[in-house]
């Protein structure tokens, strides 16, 4: 077991508050079908555009029923929000993971065997970090959209593959400059003086040397897979899925901050609650990675 | 020297290639064509579609009758004509006719400017512009940020990193929109829709454009200035009894320009991402809108000119920056020698 500062861990207030907030919003995601009021993609034709429960006095009152309003369907937006929750986990655990591990194999292999075949893949990273990042995931999105039969996540997966295609460069070349520093150790030399393959020596002696790289990258890069979400459903390349009723737009906060857009005057809150969302969200992912960075520079002591 | 140049030259051609290789492919995996996008015009909205025979002559016209590999050749290198003349592609700056925008060149589009203005004018220009202005910002206030919170205690250094951070946490386009609707809707100090040729109206977006590289570059330079001041050549020079200044200037900023030039790479990509958005808010003249357009109405040649200037840009930055570190730090320049010798 490695290891790991509980005590300044459990005494740093940064800590309790950025898990707090991943706990509230995970218990959310969790439960969102027991807490939310409304199914979330069904409207009631009755009640569009709803403002807020507690705006009064104007021709068009807000209802106890629908706490924050309704959109231009109908459909309530805490129920939605609610649901928003799961759209942001799922893409948070299911792209970055991947993309790590696509980022980390490729990393430690190329710079483990190094030479012409390092030469080669840093020049293919080259090429990737040389495109337009969001333009890409909006074109890998177009495809696979085209090319998966749509269930219910299919929009999600050409998400995740989208942003795994792009991302993974950024983890590989970090972790290859990390193997280089550690490959001259002379642990690795008596490793490989004992006799043990290559592939023990990636996984048993730089893999464990280069988790501390690959923790850090994942919790920094959560923020960025939800904000990218929210950014194609701004773009309007929503992402789509499919269910009995045909395809439909995944519920998602990206989604309803970019239909909150036309209905700036009768619900700001459509814009502002889902900016809060991913701020919260982004922001303690962010300080605990910082907490994490902390821990392996003792130095710096920016907890 | 030249023969640095010489092998930065073949590298940045070669990532060029490969830039353009990897577009097209992508670009015609999108499911559809130029004529029957969804988005591309008011008749396929309208179900009509196209004449049969005219969408031959159309697809002649652009080449899309070819095999793929022809394509790209034909983009590259160049074609013959059908009366049997030879047209130069990609190579010779030629960059084909956009489809969308009829009757105009993709280079037309991009680099000329309305009549009787100037090249600053031009789409590329009024981005480059906006680009050049944002990262003014972002390493003007980045960096003394990052200095500042960097000497300051740890209480106020605590702080300003949760500033930072909230910073990062917020989208651009989310900035973008407040910023519109606080203070153009709300406060009547900008423009919904500004005269670009005053610089006022520049203000605004550059600094939406601005505020994550900005944040970023301060945390690198805050994180690598607190990595230095515990090298033991800083303590040493404390100890002699130099002035805090004379220790942050000649000791710590000559150690940690270095890693912040290298980390200002990536940055300035990001902003360059940042741009498609920010255009897009604020109805900048720039190219990023064209962008969209491009990739939504399946305009080939159009996506594949921007992609390769956008990718011409960052190769070039990168390249710059590389040199820049090798100029700053002599340890670099010893380490490449050494390894030219071996």
């Amino acid at each position: 077991m490695t290891f790991f500062p509980w005590k300044r861990a459990l005494r740093s207030p940064t800590v309790w508050i950025s898990l707090a907030v991943m706990l509230t919003f995970g218990l959310i995601a969790g439960l969102a079908p027991l807490i939310a009021p409304h199914d979330p993609y069904t409207g009631s034709i009755t009640q569009p555009r709803l403002p807020p429960m507690w705006v009064q006095g104007v021709s068009h009152p807000g209802i106890p029923d629908y706490p924050l309003g309704t959109d231009r369907y109908g459909r309530d937006i805490l129920s939605r929000l609610i649901f928003g929750t799961r759209t942001a986990f799922f893409l948070a655990l299911t792209a970055v993971p991947l993309t790590a591990l696509i980022g980390t194999f490729i990393g430690l292999i190329a710079g483990y065997i190094g030479g012409r075949f390092d030469a080669w893949i840093m020049m293919f990273t080259d090429m990737i970090q040389s495109l337009p990042g969001i333009m890409f995931v909006v074109i890998i999105v177009l495809i696979f959209r085209s090319l998966l039969t749509p269930t219910w996540f299919h929009g999600l997966v050409t998400l995740v593959v989208g942003f795994a295609a792009i991302n993974w460069v950024n983890l590989a070349r970090l972790i290859r400059i990390n193997v280089l520093q550690i490959k001259h150790n002379s642990f690795i030399e008596a490793a490989t003086a004992m006799g043990a393959s290559p592939w023990r020596i990636i996984t048993h002696h730089l893999l464990p040397n280069v988790l501390h790289v690959i923790m850090i990258w994942i919790i920094n890069n959560i923020p960025a897979v939800i904000l990218l979400e929210a950014l194609l459903g701004y773009i309007g390349v929503g992402l789509t899925s499919a269910g009995d009723g045909g395809e439909f737009t995944v519920v998602s906060w990206g989604g309803i901050f970019f239909s909150g857009r036309s209905a700036i005057n009768s619900n700001p809150l459509m814009l502002i609650i889902p900016s809060l969302c991913i701020l919260l969200i982004s922001m303690s992912f962010i300080l605990l990675g910082d907490f994490l960075n902390g821990i392996t520079h003792p130095d710096q002591g920016t907890e | 020297m030249s023969q640095f140049l010489l092998r930065k030259f073949f590298h940045v051609t070669g990532i060029l290639l490969g830039v353009t290789l990897i577009t097209f492919l992508l670009m015609h995996a999108i499911p559809g064509n130029p004529w029957s996008n969804y988005s591309s015009s008011p008749r396929a909205l309208l179900n009509l579609g196209i004449d049969k025979s005219l969408q031959q002559n159309l697809n002649h016209r652009f080449g899309f009758d070819l095999p793929l590999w022809r394509q790209f050749t034909r983009y590259i290198i160049g074609d013959f004509e059908d009366d049997g003349s030879f047209f130069c592609g990609a190579v010779c700056g030629n960059l084909g006719p956009s489809i969308q925008q009829q009757g105009r060149g993709v280079s037309d589009v991009l680099f000329s400017p309305p009549e009787g203005k100037t090249f600053r004018e031009s789409r590329f220009g009024y981005s480059i512009r906006l680009v050049l202005f944002g990262s003014l910002i972002a390493v003007g206030v980045g960096i003394p940020l990052g200095v500042l919170s960097a000497t300051k205690p740890k209480g106020t250094r605590n702080r300003i990193s949760v500033g930072l951070a909230a910073l990062i946490s917020i989208p651009n386009f989310v900035l973008g929109l407040l910023a519109i609707i606080v203070l153009a809707t709300g406060l009547h100090i900008i423009k919904v829709l500004p005269n670009w040729n005053l610089p006022g109206s520049w203000v605004v977006p550059a600094i939406v454009l601005a505020i994550m590289p900005l944040a970023n570059i301060a945390r690198v330079t805050q994180s690598t200035l607190l990595n230095i001041t515990h090298e033991d050549y800083v303590r040493t020079a404390r100890a002699k009894g130099l002035t805090q200044l004379r220790v942050m200037l000649v000791h710590v900023m000559r150690n940690a320009i270095v890693p912040i030039i290298t980390y200002l790479g990536p940055t300035l990509m990001e902003m360059f991402t940042g741009l498609l958005i920010v255009e897009n808010l604020f109805s900048f003249p720039g190219f990023g809108q064209e962008y969209w357009r491009a990739v939504l109405n399946l305009d080939y040649p159009l996506i594949m000119g921007l992609t390769l200037i956008y990718a011409t840009g960052i190769v070039l930055v990168n390249v710059l920056i590389e040199m820049l570190s090798e100029i700053l730090d002599p340890r670099i320049r010893a380490n490449k020698i050494q390894g030219l010798q071996r």
